[in-house]
């Protein structure tokens, strides 16, 4: 047995101090864990929902020109291998006045197409569900809904949908004076729209945009069609889609030059998003050079300035924003573990003083000087990982369980300490990476061992002589 | 004079002297050039006022203090070793396998039982992959130095319930587990009692006779000091005889 080993049991045996600095290390250790796997988790959560929104690579045109050959640049993108499906889309900031004057991102899909590149089919909800997520404002989509139809995104926007929902509007309010066979445009809105009144189901709406390319204000009108959950409460509170050829009318794209309707650009979704840098250039060579093509030539796209981008990219700000977030938190936490070091650090300065006699004994008896500073080190080094594996061994459990005790907590105090309606999540994410894990303990470790250090090289300083005369 | 006739020194020390620097560039010498042999099987005493240096002589022999000067040479089974000349690690396997020391104020740890104390030296100086080996010869080495020193059965007990006498039985016994050629006591009865010294006396004689041990003892006891074969008397940093030293 080296003797370090047996006189470290020893001394931590009989004293409870160093064990103190052992549990500030755990407490450590154990925050940071929990926090890191949260907040990870609430990254993994909002990812996996912006995702769903938006397709995974988005071919956009600049603001003014937009882009235009939907036909050819739809099959530029099909063809690229890869691409599982693509879609034309718009994309505009709209006013509307319903109960307070609002603005909303307004987004003009094909009905048909565009569940095959988004979740948004996934998204959209029955009439049956809109009523239950009124009544209860904290109440989520169930992750276990049956598979959506493929047809009800087109359903929703059809004229029989827009033309139900007048008559039943009508049925409420016969003075309003519509139409009923020449009902408004339709539009989904997000279904915090309606939770907070701002609109409500067969409200017909007046939205006012400006044309791209008349640069003259466009004003149509929409009737409230049904909504849809996507799991970002900005999205649910702020987005609204329409049908893509009603609102190339409204918006007056006509394209002169090239004669053709203008859109915002293409979305596709990719049969492995691994894959996407690498498809995302074939489909930019793909589209640069019909481009390039003779105008006559049927495969030939008009020329304008692109950018295409991965959904992560689109969302870069939102998504680094968590990130640095996280990382700040992390930086700041790791305060907890640098004051448990310096607790170590004190109780072993202790310790030495303490054992002065003890160590100048060990050095008469043919302890080496090296071996007296291992012997204070590994007592350091002992609480430090010791607290690091209760405090890990603690974080997994919380991890693990943290629904459940959030749960009891709130049945215990009725307080909420992470209420769905802020976070606009039903359960508290978590998600514990090896890589946090690492980002916690080799800190706490590199900690630990400068708080072990000083105090261990002192004792080896220490004259035993007038250690031994020191009774 | 014990039965065992002395014979080779075990240790030798050859002009030692000892200086330590004061303020002002002055310096204090408190050991001038002294000479010392310490034969096998031999028990010498050195006796003088305070101050004279007997402890600092000590503390070179036992490798804890560098001698300014001279030299001190170890024997051991025909090997020899020489300070200076020693690197960390060989002066302290010496201080672990060749020397034991007794200290006035016993010096146990008092987180460690009475067994552990004995069994220390041994656990310092065994490496890690020897140890399972050598644990239960140890341990049985320290029960029979226990028993030797009149503490069995008082194996598990913390040093703190032990009595003055009692804990320096413990001491003489740490002191003997790895069997040194020399042991070095400091004023070993100078905290204890007239009664408990003259057991402890008794029990150092009676363990250098059962042993053959060299021992170099510091007192101020004439009692400690008459049963010594050899008894040098210390005036300032030397001995009253230069050549007391050396005789035997």
């Amino acid at each position: 047995m080296q003797y370090q080993t047996f006189l470290s049991k020893r001394y931590l045996k009989r004293r409870w101090a160093p064990w103190a600095a052992a549990l500030a290390v755990a407490l450590g250790v154990f925050s940071l864990i929990s926090v890191l796997a949260v907040m990870e988790g609430f990254k993994l959560e909002m990812k996996e929902r912006i995702r769903g929104s938006l397709s995974h690579v988005v071919v956009k045109g600049s603001a003014m020109r937009m882009l235009v050959g939907e036909d050819p640049l739809l099959e530029a993108a099909r063809e690229t291998a890869g691409v599982e499906a693509a879609s034309p889309f718009i994309e505009t900031l709209a006013i509307y006045r319903s109960t307070v004057l609002d603005y909303c991102i307004l987004r003009g899909i094909d009905p048909s197409s565009e569940p095959k590149v988004s979740d948004f089919g996934l998204y959209l909800l029955s009439d049956e569900e809109i009523d239950r997520l009124q009544a209860d404002r904290f109440l989520m989509l169930p992750d276990d809904r049956p598979p959506p139809d493929p047809q009800r995104v087109s359903e929703m926007f059809s004229l029989e949908r827009r033309r139900q929902m007048l008559r039943w509007r009508l049925r409420g309010d016969p003075s309003v004076g519509f139409d009923e066979q020449a009902p408004p445009q339709g539009l989904v809105v997000g279904i915090e729209a309606l939770r907070s009144g701002r609109l409500a189901l067969g409200d017909v709406v007046q939205l006012s945009s400006y044309s791209p390319v008349s640069y003259e204000p466009r004003i149509g009108q929409f009737i409230v069609v049904g909504a849809f959950q996507s799991g970002v409460y900005e999205q649910d509170q702020r987005w609204a889609y329409s049908d893509i050829r009603a609102l190339q009318q409204i918006l007056d794209l006509w394209d002169d030059e090239a004669q053709d309707m203008r859109i915002t650009g293409i979305s596709l979704r990719l049969s492995d998003y691994s894959q996407a840098n690498q498809i995302r250039e074939q489909v930019q060579q793909e589209i640069g050079r019909r481009m390039e093509l003779d105008p006559t030539d049927g495969d030939a796209i008009p020329w304008r300035s692109m950018e295409i981008k991965t959904w992560e990219e689109q969302r870069e700000n939102l998504l680094q924003a968590v990130e640095i977030e996280k990382r700040i938190i992390a930086a700041m936490m790791l305060l907890i573990v640098a004051f448990a070091a310096a607790m170590i650090f004190l109780i072993l300065m202790l310790l030495v003083i303490e054992k002065n006699r003890d160590l100048g004994v060990l050095r008469a008896l043919g302890a080496t000087r090296s071996g007296v500073v291992i012997l204070v080190l590994k007592q350091g080094m002992f609480l430090c990982i010791t607290g690091a594996v209760f405090g890990l061994l603690g974080g997994w459990l919380l991890i693990e369980n943290i629904n459940q005790i959030h749960e009891l907590l709130y049945l215990a105090t009725g307080v909420r300490l992470f209420p769905p309606d802020i976070y606009y999540l039903e359960k508290i994410p978590a998600h514990l990476r090896w890589q946090d894990m690492v980002l916690v303990c080799a800190p706490t470790l590199i900690f630990g061992f400068l708080g072990s250090l000083l105090p261990a090289l002192w004792a080896g300083r220490r004259d035993p002589i007038k250690a031994l005369h020191h009774e | 004079m014990n039965d065992l006739q002395p014979s080779h020194p075990v240790l030798s020390a050859r002009g030692l002297c000892r200086e330590f620097s004061l303020t002002e560039g002055r310096s204090l010498e408190v050991l001038r050039h002294l000479d010392l042999d310490i034969h096998e099987a031999e028990m010498v005493a050195i006796v003088g006022l305070s101050g004279v240096g007997k402890s600092t002589l000590l503390h070179c022999i036992g490798l804890l203090d560098t001698p300014s000067s001279g030299q001190l040479i170890y024997h051991k089974d025909g090997q020899t070793w020489r300070s200076p000349g020693l690197d960390e690690a060989q002066r302290c396997a010496l201080r672990n396998q060749f020397i034991g020391f007794v200290f006035q104020f016993f010096h146990l740890l008092n987180d460690l039982d009475v067994l552990e104390n004995v069994m220390l030296p041994a656990i310092v100086g065994t490496p890690k992959a020897e140890w399972k080996q050598r644990k239960h010869e140890v341990e049985a080495r320290a029960r029979s130095l226990l028993d030797t020193v009149g503490l069995s059965g008082r194996e598990k007990q913390a040093p703190g319930t032990l009595s003055g006498g009692e804990r320096q039985r413990v001491a003489i016994a740490r002191a003997l587990i790895n069997n040194p050629r020399l042991l070095l006591c400091d004023e070993p009865t100078g905290n204890l009692d007239s009664n408990t010294s003259e057991k402890i006396h008794t029990l150092l004689r009676q363990l250098h006779e059962d042993f053959g041990t060299s021992i170099l003892v510091v007192t101020h006891d004439p009692d400690l000091a008459s049963r010594a074969d050899r008894r040098l008397a210390m005036i300032d940093g030397r001995f009253e005889s230069a050549a007391d030293g050396t005789d035997r």
